[in-house]
C-alpha cells in the first residue's frame, strides 16, 4: 500500500487513478505529497518557477470529494493526477513570466483554454515551469531565472524550450506536464529527457491564454512517461475553441488505439534524414533500431523523399523571428511587465523598459523580424519562406500518401553540456528535423528507445502524422514503448524500491 | 560573411522596435544578425515562380466568426491589476510627446 | 494669404478623403465579446483581447463583417470574396497589442463610387463650369441645370479596430504637447472601425463636404453606426494637393487631421489650399506632411513631417483564418440592403412628382425622410389631396428641419407634431382657410400645446376671409382714407402696395386672404 510518502510525481496517471479509486490514498494526500516532494528534489533540476499549493488543495479537495459522494469514476482517467505547465500559459493567479524579467511580477487575470480543460478533467495544478525565455531556444539555458537541469546528468540541458516540462516529468517530479512546440520545443527537451512529447497538428490543440511565439507555429502538448497518459492528456486538452480562430473540432479517443499494433502498416523513413550532417552515430542507430523493430512487428517500411525539407530551417528562422517581433510588441511597460522607472518621457520609459526586460536571445529576434518584414526584404524573405511553406507542404502530402507515418530522429544528438553551444545558429542546428513539421503543420511526438551507445543520454524517436490523424503516430508509439519499456524516471531521481508504474 | 545590414541600420531598426541599445550592443547585434540572415540564404535559391504561399498552415478553414453578443470581461480593477502604473482607473504613462503618432 | 478664387486661378486642387466610421450599432467589438458604450468608466470594457494581454486571440465579430459587406454594396462596391486581416505593427500606447488589425492589398470593398449633385453656392467652388453647356461631360463631372453631378471613386473600405483613448495631464487643456503624463482607457480598443479611401476624384472643399453628408445619409441609412463627428464615431481625414491647371500630375499632398464637422473639412480644405498656392505662387515648396485644423485659429498646423514613408512592417494575421464569403452570405446582406437616399429622392420624384431639389433636401436626414413618407400615408387615405404633396414637402424641408435643428436632441417621432397634424395644417392653408402666416404660428403652437391645428386655429379665431365682398369693402375704405398714398401709388411709387395691403390685413385683425387683398388692390388702383 503506498503512503502519503509515496513518489506520485514517478507514478503514470493510470496508477494514480486506480489508486485513487481503490480509496489506496486520497488526492489531498497526492496534491501534499507531490509538492513537497517536487520542492525537495527540484533544488538540483530547478524546472518549477512556482509551485500553487492553494489551486493543488482546491483541485484535490474536489476530487476528494467525488471520491466521496461515488462520482469519480465519471470524471475521467486524469482525475486527480497532478500536472505542471510550462510558464507561457495563463492559470489566473499565477505568475506567468515565460521566464522573462519582462515579466517577472505578471499575474494572469485569466486562464488558458488547455489549462482549463486539465482542470476540468480534475486534475491537480501543482505550479508553473521554466523554459527558455519567451521559448527561445533549444536549452532552456536563455530562462531569466537559470536553467533548469537534465535529471539524467545535471551538467546537461534538459533541451528547450519547455525545458522545464521535459525534465518535471524526467525527474518523476510529476505525472505530466504541458508544453509548447514552435519548431521542436516539446519533442525536443522530450528526446534529450527521455520522455514522452507530442506536438499535435496545428489546431488541434486551442492555443487560447497561451503566450505566443510565433502564431502560426505554436502548438500545445503534453510530456507523460507513458503513451497512454500522454494520449489522456491529449484527449483532454484537444478540440474546437471558440476563442481560438485555428482551433478545430476533433471526435477522437487517441488511447482508443494503442493496443492496435503496427502489423500492415505503412510507415515512412527519409533517407536524407538519415544521411544527414550532424546526425550522430549513436542516434541514428537508436532510430534504426527503433525502424528494425517495427518492421519485425509487421509495418511495411517505405522510403519516402521530402525534397524541399531542406529549406524547413531558413524559412522557419524567417517565419519565427517576424510573428514573434510583432507578438512581442506588446510588452511595451503600459499595461502589464517591466517598467523601467523614472523616465519623463514614454519613448524613454519603452526603450528603457525593452532593453532590460527582454534577453539576448529575445532582443535577436525581434530585430531581426522587424528587418526581415521591412518593406523591400519583405519580398525577399518573408514571402518566398510562406511559399517554401506550400512546397514543404506538398512534400509531406505527397508522403503521406504512401505512408501513415513517418519515423525519423529528433535531434541529431543527444543532451548537450551548458554553454557547450554558444553561436545562435549553431543552436539553431539542434530542431533540423523538428522544424519541417511546425511549418506544415502536421503531427508529431518524440518516443524515447533507451540510450544512446556512446553518451548514455536519453535518444528519442520522432513519429510524424499527417494533418489531425495524430492517433496514427500514437499507435507506432504505443508499439514502440512495448518494445522498449515505459520511459523511466532518471536513475538519480527514481525511487527506491521501484514503486513507479 | 555578407554584409547585410550596417550598425545604422541596426540602430534605425533599434529604434523602430523601442529597444534602447549601446553602441557595443549595436555592433554585436549587426554581427548576429547578419551571421543568421547569411543562414537564411537557401531561401533566396528557390524558384518560386507561381507558388502561392500558405500564410495560415489550417487546411480549407475559412470564415472563422462569432456572434455579436456580450461576453463578460474584466471589473475596472482587474484590468489595471498588472499595471506598472495607474490612476483614476486609467492606465499612467508619461509624456507621448515625440511619439510620432498621427492621432 | 491670398483668396480661394485667386488660389484656383493657376492652380486646381486634388482631394481625397479618408473616412474611418465605428461600427457603433453593433453590440461588441471586433474582436471580442466586450461591450460597445460611448462615455462609460474607463477600462470597464476591457478583456484580456482588447487589452492585449499575453496569449490572448481575436475572434472576429460576424455582425461586423456584414456590416462592412452592407457598406461596400450601399457604395457602388465590388464586393471581394477572398480576403485576409494583416498585422499594421506600430508602437502606440493607445493601442493595446501594438499592432493594429486591418486588411492588406484586397480589402472586403473594392471599387466603389459615389455620385455627387452639386448645385447653387455649392457648385460655384468648380472653376470654370460656365464653359459648360446642361449635359456636358468633362473630366468627372456632367453639367446639369442647377449646378452638376460629380462621379466620386471609391478605392476600397476595409475592415479594421479602432485604438483606445488617452488624456493627457498636467498641460494646459488636454493636449499632448506641455503635458506631463497620459492617462489611457482601452473601452474604445478594439470597437469595429471601417475605412473607406476615396480616389483624388475630389476637386472642391464643397465636393468633399457633399461627399461626407451623402456617405453619412448612406451609413444611417443602412443603419451601421450613428455617425456622430462630435463624438468622434465618424472622422474623416483630408489629402489635398496643388497641380498646375492643364496638367495631370499630382503634387505633393498634405493630410488634414482633427476634422471633427462638415464646416471644419470644408474650411480646412479651403485653408489648404489657399496655403498652398500661396507657398507655390512664391516659388516654395509643399512637404508631406500631416497638418492639423484649428478651428478657432482658422488655420492649419504643422503635426508632422513624414521624411520617409511609414514602414508598418504589414503581414497577413496567423490569428485570424482568412476569409472565403460565399455568395449565399453576401446575397443575405444585401436582402438587409434598405432602400438608398438616391433610390428614395428618385422613388418621390417619380411617384409624388417632387422637383429633384426637393426629393433631395427630404431624403437628407432619416427622421425627415421617415415624416415625410407617413405624411403620405396619411395623404394616401384623403382622396382630394394630391396637392398637397409640394406644400408637405416645403414644410419639412423648411420648418420641420429647422424645428430638428433647433432641439437637438429631442425626437421628431416623440413630438407633438404627428403626420397627421402636419397634414391638416397645410390642408388648412391650401384650403385658404388660414394664411401661410398664420400656419407659421399654428405650427409653433402644435409643438407647445399638443393639439390638432384646427383646435388651435378655433381657440385663436384664427380663420381665414378669402371672401371677396368683405374684403372689398375693408380695401375701399382703406384707399379712401388714404387719399395722398393712392396718388404717390398712381404717380409710380408702387412700392406703397406693401403699406396697403398691411393697412388691409391691420383692418381685419391679420385674418385676411392676402392673395385676394392683393389682387383687389391691384385691380383697384391700376384701374
Amino acid at each position: 500500500m503506498a503512503s502519503s510518502n509515496a513518489m506520485f510525481g514517478a507514478m503514470s496517471a493510470r496508477r494514480i487513478h486506480d489508486g485513487l479509486a481503490a480509496k489506496e490514498f486520497s488526492a489531498a494526500e497526492v496534491a501534499s505529497a507531490v509538492l513537497s516532494q517536487a520542492e525537495r528534489l527540484d533544488e538540483d533540476v530547478h524546472a518549477f518557477l512556482e509551485m500553487t499549493p492553494d489551486l493543488a488543495a482546491d483541485a484535490a479537495q474536489a476530487v476528494d470529494a467525488a471520491i466521496a459522494d461515488g462520482t469519480f469514476a465519471d470524471q475521467g482517467p486524469l482525475a486527480g493526477v497532478p500536472i505542471a505547465y510550462k510558464d507561457n500559459m495563463n492559470l489566473i493567479g499565477t505568475h506567468t513570466t515565460c521566464s522573462s524579467n519582462m515579466l517577472a511580477d505578471y499575474v494572469s487575470p485569466y486562464t488558458a483554454t488547455c489549462v482549463e480543460r486539465t482542470l476540468q478533467a480534475g486534475m491537480i495544478p501543482v505550479g508553473k515551469l521554466n523554459m527558455d525565455e519567451f521559448a527561445f531556444g533549444s536549452s532552456t539555458e536563455t530562462s531569466a531565472f537559470g536553467p533548469t537541469r537534465n535529471p539524467w546528468d545535471l551538467s546537461r540541458v534538459p533541451g528547450g524550450s519547455s525545458g522545464g516540462s521535459a525534465a518535471a516529468v524526467a525527474a518523476g517530479l510529476v505525472p505530466a506536464t504541458l508544453g509548447s512546440d514552435t519548431g521542436g520545443s516539446i519533442r525536443q527537451p522530450a528526446a534529450f529527457c527521455g520522455v514522452v512529447g507530442i506536438k499535435p497538428t496545428y489546431g488541434m490543440v486551442s492555443r487560447y491564454g497561451i503566450v505566443a511565439f510565433g502564431s502560426s507555429l505554436d502548438q500545445v502538448g503534453p510530456f507523460a512517461r507513458t503513451v497512454e497518459d500522454a494520449a489522456w492528456v491529449l484527449n483532454a486538452i484537444s478540440g474546437h475553441d471558440s476563442r481560438d480562430c485555428t482551433s478545430q473540432a476533433n471526435a477522437t479517443d487517441f488511447a482508443a488505439n494503442l493496443g492496435a499494433g503496427v502489423k500492415g502498416m505503412k510507415i515512412g523513413v527519409v533517407p536524407a534524414f538519415m544521411e544527414a550532417a550532424g546526425l550522430t552515430a549513436e542516434v541514428k542507430a537508436k532510430v534504426q533500431d527503433a525502424i528494425a523493430k517495427l518492421e519485425a512487428a509487421g509495418a511495411d517500411i517505405v522510403e519516402v523523399e521530402l525534397p524541399n525539407a531542406a529549406a524547413a530551417m531558413s524559412a522557419y528562422y524567417v517565419l519565427g523571428p517576424c510573428e514573434a517581433f510583432s507578438n512581442l510588441a506588446r510588452f511595451d511597460s503600459v499595461r502589464y511587465g517591466y517598467c523601467d522607472p523614472g523616465h519623463a518621457d514614454l519613448g524613454g520609459q519603452y526603450e528603457a523598459s525593452r532593453a532590460k526586460g527582454f534577453g539576448d536571445e529575445a532582443r535577436r529576434r525581434i530585430m531581426l523580424g522587424s528587418y526581415l518584414l521591412s518593406s523591400g526584404v519583405y519580398d525577399t524573405y518573408y514571402y518566398p519562406a510562406q511559399q517554401i511553406r506550400t512546397l514543404i507542404t506538398q512534400d509531406y502530402v505527397r508522403a503521406f500518401e504512401q505512408v501513415e507515418c513517418l519515423v525519423t530522429p529528433v535531434s541529431p544528438r543527444t543532451s548537450f553540456k551548458f554553454g557547450e553551444i554558444g553561436d545562435p545558429t549553431e543552436m539553431y542546428l539542434s530542431d533540423m528535423f523538428t522544424i519541417s513539421i511546425n511549418i506544415v503543420g502536421y503531427g508529431g511526438m518524440s518516443l524515447p528507445v533507451g540510450l544512446g551507445a556512446d553518451t548514455g543520454l536519453p535518444v528519442g524517436v520522432q513519429l510524424i502524422a499527417p494533418a489531425f490523424k495524430d492517433e496514427n503516430m500514437l499507435r507506432v508509439a504505443a508499439e514502440l514503448e512495448r518494445e522498449y519499456g515505459s520511459a523511466p524516471v532518471a536513475p538519480d531521481f527514481a525511487p527506491e524500491g521501484g514503486d513507479a508504474l | 560573411m555578407a554584409e547585410h545590414l550596417t550598425e545604422a541600420d541596426v540602430r534605425s531598426i533599434a529604434e523602430y522596435v523601442r529597444i534602447g541599445m549601446t553602441e557595443d550592443e549595436v555592433a554585436a547585434m549587426a554581427v548576429d544578425l547578419n551571421s543568421i540572415i547569411d543562414s537564411l540564404s537557401p531561401i533566396t535559391e528557390y524558384d518560386l515562380d507561381g507558388v502561392e504561399p500558405t500564410f495560415h498552415p489550417i487546411g480549407d478553414l475559412a470564415n472563422v466568426m462569432r456572434d455579436d453578443v456580450e461576453q463578460p470581461g474584466f471589473a475596472q480593477d482587474v484590468a489595471l491589476s498588472n499595471a506598472p502604473r495607474q490612476q483614476d482607473g486609467s492606465f499612467l504613462i508619461p509624456s507621448i510627446l515625440g511619439e510620432g503618432g498621427d492621432r | 494669404m491670398i483668396s480661394y478664387e485667386e488660389a484656383l486661378r493657376d492652380w486646381e486642387a486634388v482631394i481625397g478623403l479618408e473616412v474611418h466610421t465605428e461600427l457603433t450599432t453593433l453590440e461588441t467589438k471586433m474582436f471580442c465579446g466586450c461591450k460597445l458604450e460611448f462615455g462609460a468608466d474607463p477600462n470597464t470594457h476591457t478583456c484580456p483581447v482588447c487589452l492585449g494581454l499575453p496569449g490572448a486571440l481575436p475572434v472576429p465579430n460576424r455582425a461586423a463583417i456584414e456590416s462592412i459587406v452592407l457598406a461596400g454594396l450601399a457604395t457602388n462596391c465590388d464586393i471581394e470574396k477572398r480576403s485576409m486581416f494583416y498585422r499594421k505593427n506600430y508602437m502606440y500606447p493607445d493601442m493595446a497589442k501594438n499592432f493594429q488589425t486591418t486588411q492588406g492589398p484586397v480589402a472586403f470593398c473594392m471599387r466603389g463610387h459615389l455620385d455627387l449633385a452639386v448645385d447653387g453656392k455649392a457648385a460655384a467652388e468648380r472653376r470654370g463650369l460656365d464653359e459648360l453647356a446642361q449635359g456636358d461631360q468633362r473630366e468627372n463631372i456632367v453639367r446639369t441645370e442647377e449646378g452638376y453631378t460629380a462621379h466620386i471613386g471609391i478605392t476600397r473600405i476595409h475592415m479594421e479596430e479602432d485604438a483606445g483613448k488617452m488624456v493627457h495631464i498636467g498641460g494646459g487643456e488636454g493636449r499632448i504637447a506641455g503635458a506631463t503624463h497620459s492617462l489611457v482607457d482601452y473601452n474604445r480598443a478594439g470597437t469595429p472601425l471601417i475605412e473607406l479611401v476615396t480616389e483624388p476624384d475630389l476637386r472642391t472643399p464643397e465636393e468633399a463636404r457633399l461627399f461626407m453628408q451623402k456617405l453619412r445619409q448612406i451609413y444611417l441609412a443602412i443603419g451601421i453606426s450613428d455617425c456622430s463627428m462630435e463624438e468622434g464615431s465618424l472622422r474623416c481625414d483630408g489629402n489635398v494637393s496643388l497641380r498646375r491647371r492643364g496638367t495631370t500630375e499630382l503634387g505633393t499632398k498634405t493630410e488634414l487631421k482633427n476634422i471633427n464637422s462638415f464646416k471644419a473639412l470644408h474650411d480646412g480644405l479651403m485653408y489648404e489650399i489657399c496655403r498652398q498656392a500661396e507657398v507655390l505662387n512664391e516659388g516654395g515648396v509643399i512637404y508631406q506632411e500631416t497638418r492639423h485644423w484649428d478651428p478657432s485659429a482658422k488655420r492649419t498646423i504643422v503635426m508632422r513631417v513624414k521624411e520617409t514613408a511609414d514602414d508598418y512592417r504589414l503581414f497577413p494575421e496567423p490569428d485570424l483564418a482568412p476569409y472565403d464569403l460565399s455568395d449565399e452570405f453576401i446575397e443575405g446582406v444585401r436582402a438587409k440592403l434598405p432602400e438608398l437616399p438616391d433610390e428614395k429622392a428618385r422613388r418621390f420624384q417619380d411617384t409624388f412628382g417632387l422637383s429633384a431639389y426637393d426629393a433631395r433636401h427630404l431624403v437628407e436626414h432619416r427622421e425627415t425622410t421617415r415624416f415625410f413618407e407617413a405624411c403620405m400615408a396619411v395623404e394616401a387615405a384623403d382622396a382630394d389631396a394630391s396637392k398637397l404633396v409640394k406644400p408637405l414637402a416645403n414644410l419639412i424641408i423648411n420648418d420641420v428641419t429647422a424645428w430638428i435643428n433647433a432641439n437637438p436632441g429631442s425626437a421628431l417621432d416623440a413630438s407633438s407634431l404627428t403626420p397627421e397634424r402636419a397634414v391638416q395644417l397645410v390642408g388648412l392653408v391650401a384650403s385658404d382657410a388660414i394664411s401661410s402666416k398664420q400656419a407659421k404660428e399654428v405650427f409653433a403652437a402644435v409643438f407647445e400645446e399638443d393639439k390638432d391645428p384646427k383646435a388651435i386655429i378655433e381657440e385663436r379665431g384664427m380663420t381665414q376671409v378669402s371672401d371677396a365682398g368683405a374684403i372689398e369693402a375693408v380695401v375701399d375704405e382703406v384707399l379712401a382714407s388714404n387719399p395722398d398714398k393712392v396718388e404717390q401709388y398712381k404717380g409710380g411709387k408702387t412700392g406703397l402696395i406693401g403699406f396697403f395691403v398691411g393697412q388691409c390685413m391691420k383692418q381685419m385683425q391679420g385674418q385676411g386672404n392676402p392673395k385676394v387683398i392683393n389682387e383687389l388692390l391691384a385691380q383697384k388702383l391700376d384701374a
